[in-house]
């Protein structure tokens, strides 16, 4: 490669191949040391380990017990749920209100926990809609969302359509000559299944259900609200009671391994697989040839998609009326705006940052573990992608708490590094989405770019932007709309006054303001469907999405 | 699209990174409730501000157990000066880190239900437990502890847990004062009619209580002041039981390594003085700290009287929280 270079006329920036190793390499080093110090730092503080006194405990091993059973039981739940809803999606692309419908499956994994869970609560609890068409039309009917029911229905409302967006992007991405092979032999129901959907799914499935394992087992909040009692308790909990209520830090260090261990023995099993593990979906959507279906199908597949976005759209809808009346210029209440927008301008300060920053980290810990495949040091860019999933956030915080510390002078810096863990903590997402894209450069085009010296900048600019520009938008996309979600990290660095817009709605619930918050919820709800929307016109696919040659790039290029 | 936003969002940004002023900071680790908008925080700052010719700073973390461990991570590096938002629950432990400096103060003013004798800590507001209930679901609340446990199972109630939450600890405690030796099987009486045991109190106030869940919270009993006074409703009051209620006391402390001593002294003194309490009554919905006499709104003479208090002294606290959440827990799981 080196050699080639040579043959420029004058050097190409960034073109030496340390520029695709070398960042990726150390932030991935960087994240691996930021994970050790966090749980050294505890260990050193506590002292001694006593993996014994966690395992001899009944309480711990329940509470490990519990947690691997709901993650399980969500995962399962998920994943029947999606298949059909991914199938019926796939095969009805001109399901009226289809691209609305791929908007929503892609919200609800940003949606902040508090306001989902109030939406969920609105529908099914025991004063919400659904419990009361239930009275109406079967009494006696012993329906109770608070237990692992309400935990099951809001990790399938939060995961469900994630999983379903994600086998229909490998549902999409079956050959079109291989589809019209199977309709031309008018295949349908089980046999276009076992023949041609379940071998486009069964690459993705291993990575999905560590990716809804992962989620469930860490959820929290959720957990604790719909649960019912202290019997649903999850390993993150532990760490929350032993870090922030009981100082047990050797304890919360030792949790925080046991889960590492869980999830990270779950990540390595799908890894050595060597399996597809492209968990999100890149948009672009393929050509699909029309299929041979029943005549009933298209009203039971069309009444599924109804129901499923019914399941979606409604939780919105009670968070959408409980907070319209105070966003409503009419209230006679003072108006809520002027916290709400500077709130809304110090989110988007975080996050917008932290959105760039995990696409950035993302593509170059992808380009790093590409060059790197099968050398030993290829595994570190890749734990970029896996592990701000799995290690607790309070350990990760601690950690980089103590690294930055000495350093840490004014609440600027403060504020960026909010926005940077926010930027690592989307990382895991953001791989995903531009994973598929990167490694799916055609060959050929490659050889000829090779062949023509466009390497370094230009390569990238040329070759892979028209190419990446519409994942890249929804990696921002993912990126942004998590940090704009999120409060967990923001509150660890304590922030100076100003709130962000979820420390707002916290704020206004701890002082009595409930009106205003359901208010800054909608608000924070609204803003997450711009920010998708908006970047999604950027994404939008376009007529044709065969891959790209360099003949094809010209005229692309011309108004990137 | 997004290259253009990006500079103009970072332009924006730029005045917040400057700070230049010469005056003495004195730096306040607190909790939201006290630094939001409308809590108390704002007016106290501008208040103390002066009359001290300093600059105050708010460092706001998620609760008082997050003050203390930020307090023990940066050691005597912190740059803090004071922390106020500690509580009965976690002072033990923060005495402990030998991080905070005895207050020498008389605190001859103070006006809690109990004598306060404590060298290192100063109260600045207090509360009871209770539990508040909607009057138009619930018209005639339980007027005990015991009524409660032994209502029928279809009354539900919302409760915190007691271990991640203040109020929820407070049950335990108050629970545990009332029954003694009887609480576990006390709890497992009052588990039917607990439909959700949250990580936070807002977490049940907000989802599930002002949603109409339950008609019962665990709260404080002066959470209908908020409601009467400010949402101008008198649904929501507290329910007064026979048994008393359980005393939470919020405290402020000096940094042993701060630099300012004397201004954070200045600090808890000025603490105790009708210029900052007369922001706690509705803006931290908590009783003052010291008689505010006719400043102290109407609404808190309709809260309940309760007969006695029950109240754990901080070390015993410390001591004994862990065998009771136990005890709990196994009272709870079958």
């Amino acid at each position: 490669m080196t050699d080639s270079v040579a043959n420029t006329p004058h050097r190409t920036p960034f073109s030496h191949s340390g520029w695709q190793i070398w960042p990726g390499l150390l932030l991935g080093l960087g994240l691996v040391v930021l994970v050790l110090m966090g749980i050294g730092s505890l260990l050193a503080t506590a002292g001694n380990l006593d993996f014994e006194a966690v395992f001899s405990s009944k309480y711990l091993r329940r509470v490990i017990g519990f947690t691997v059973w709901q993650a399980s039981l969500s995962v399962v739940l998920s994943l029947l749920i999606a298949i059909p809803v991914a199938r019926a999606m796939a095969r009805y692309q001109r399901f009226p209100g289809r691209r609305w419908l791929l908007r929503l499956m892609e919200l609800s994994l940003v949606l902040p926990t508090i306001v989902a869970v109030s939406g969920l609560i609105g529908v099914y609890g025991r004063q919400g809609w659904f419990t009361a068409l239930l009275n109406e039309g079967l009494p006696g009917h012993g329906w109770s969302l608070y237990g692992l029911n309400g935990i099951l229905l809001a990790h399938v409302f939060f995961n469900g359509p994630l999983a379903a967006r994600i086998m229909l992007q490998a549902l999409e991405a079956i050959p079109a000559p291989r589809m019209r092979a199977a309709s031309q032999l008018g295949l349908s129901g089980w046999w276009l299944w076992r023949a041609v959907q379940w071998p486009a799914l069964k690459p993705v499935l291993p990575g999905l259900a560590a990716l809804v394992f992962t989620l469930c087992f860490t959820s929290f909040a959720i957990i604790m609200t719909l649960g019912g009692g202290p019997s649903a308790t999850t390993l993150e909990v532990a760490i929350y009671q032993a870090l922030r209520f009981e100082f047990d830090f050797s304890q919360a260090a030792l949790l925080a391994i046991i889960q590492l261990l869980i999830c990270g023995g779950l990540w390595w099993l799908v890894f050595r697989q060597r399996i597809n593990t492209s968990l999100m979906p890149n948009r672009q959507l393929g050509y699909q040839a029309p299929l041979f279906c029943q005549v009933w199908q298209p009203w039971l597949e069309g009444a599924l998609l109804i129901g499923f976005a019914l399941f979606l759209v409604v939780p919105l809808l009670a968070i959408a009326l409980r907070g319209l009346p105070v966003l409503l210029p009419l209230s006679d209440t003072p108006s809520v705006y002027p916290q709400l927008l500077s709130a809304t301008g110090r989110s988007l300060m975080i996050a917008i940052p932290a959105g760039v920053g995990s696409v950035v980290v993302a593509l170059l810990s992808l380009a790093s573990a590409n060059r790197l495949r099968g050398h030993w040091q290829g595994v570190l860019p890749t734990l970029t992608g896996y592990l701000p999933l799995i290690v607790p956030p309070l350990v990760l915080g601690t950690g980089l708490f103590i690294l930055l510390r000495p350093s840490l002078g004014n609440s600027a810096q403060g504020w960026m590094l909010v926005s940077l863990i926010n930027g690592l903590m989307a990382v895991p997402f953001v791989i995903q989405v531009l994973q598929g894209p990167l490694s799916g450069m055609d060959a050929n085009t490659l050889r000829q770019a090779d062949q023509l010296g466009i390497f370094g900048w230009y390569r990238w600019r040329w070759l892979y932007w028209p190419q990446l520009r519409q994942p890249m938008a929804l990696a921002l996309a993912y990126g942004t709309a998590l940090s704009l979600g999120d409060f967990g990290v923001i509150a660890l660095f304590g922030s100076p006054g100003q709130p962000t817009l979820p420390v707002l709605l916290y704020q206004q619930l701890g002082s009595y303001r409930v009106a205003e918050a359901a208010g800054t919820g909608l608000w924070l709800l609204l803003l997450l469907i711009t920010v998708f929307t908006s970047l999604s016109r950027v994404s939008r696919p376009a007529a044709v999405t065969a891959p790209a040659s360099l003949s094809q790039l010209a005229p692309e290029a011309g108004h990137a | 699209m997004f290259s253009r936003v990006i500079p103009v969002a970072l332009a924006a940004a730029l005045p917040l990174f400057a700070s230049a002023n010469t005056l003495p900071e004195l730096n306040v680790y607190t909790h939201p409730s006290f630094a939001a908008e409308w809590g108390p925080g704002p007016a106290v700052k501008e208040a103390f501000e002066a009359q001290c010719d300093c600059m105050v700073n708010y460092t706001v973390l998620d609760s008082g157990g997050d003050i203390l461990q930020r307090l023990r991570l940066e050691g005597s590096s912190t740059p803090a000066d004071v922390v106020l938002g500690l509580d009965t629950a976690t002072m033990a432990t923060a005495r402990q880190t030998g991080l905070l400096a005895p207050h020498g103060k008389a605190l001859e003013q103070l006006a809690l239900p109990i004598e306060w004798t404590d060298s290192t800590f100063v109260p600045y507001d207090w509360g009871y437990f209770a539990f508040v209930y909607d009057t138009e679901q619930l018209p005639e609340p339980p007027r005990s502890l015991e009524a409660l446990i032994n209502a029928p199972d279809d009354l539900k109630i919302i409760i915190q847990d007691p271990r991640t939450s203040t109020p929820g600890l407070g049950l335990l405690l108050w629970m545990h004062s009332v029954f003694g030796d009887q609480a576990p099987e006390q709890w497992q009486k009052l588990s039917n009619k607990i439909l959700a045991t949250t990580q936070s109190w807002s977490d049940g106030y907000f989802s599930l209580f002002m949603n109409g869940e339950a008609p019962m919270i665990l709260s404080y009993s002066t959470s209908p002041a908020y409601h009467m006074a400010i949402d101008k409703t008198d649904r929501y009051q507290a329910a007064r039981f026979d048994e008393g209620h359980y005393l939470q006391v919020e405290v402020a402390a000096m940094v042993k390594t701060s630099d300012n001593q004397a201004l954070a002294s200045e600090f808890l003194d000025f603490m105790l003085t009708p210029a900052f309490q007369t922001h706690i009554p509705l803006k931290n919905v908590m009783y003052p700290a010291i008689d505010l006499g006719d400043e102290l709104p109407n609404v808190f003479d309709r809260l309940i009287q309760p007969a006695s208090t029950h109240y754990m002294a901080p070390e015993a606290v410390a001591r004994e929280r862990k065998q009771l959440v136990n005890e709990w827990l196994d009272a709870l799981i079958d």
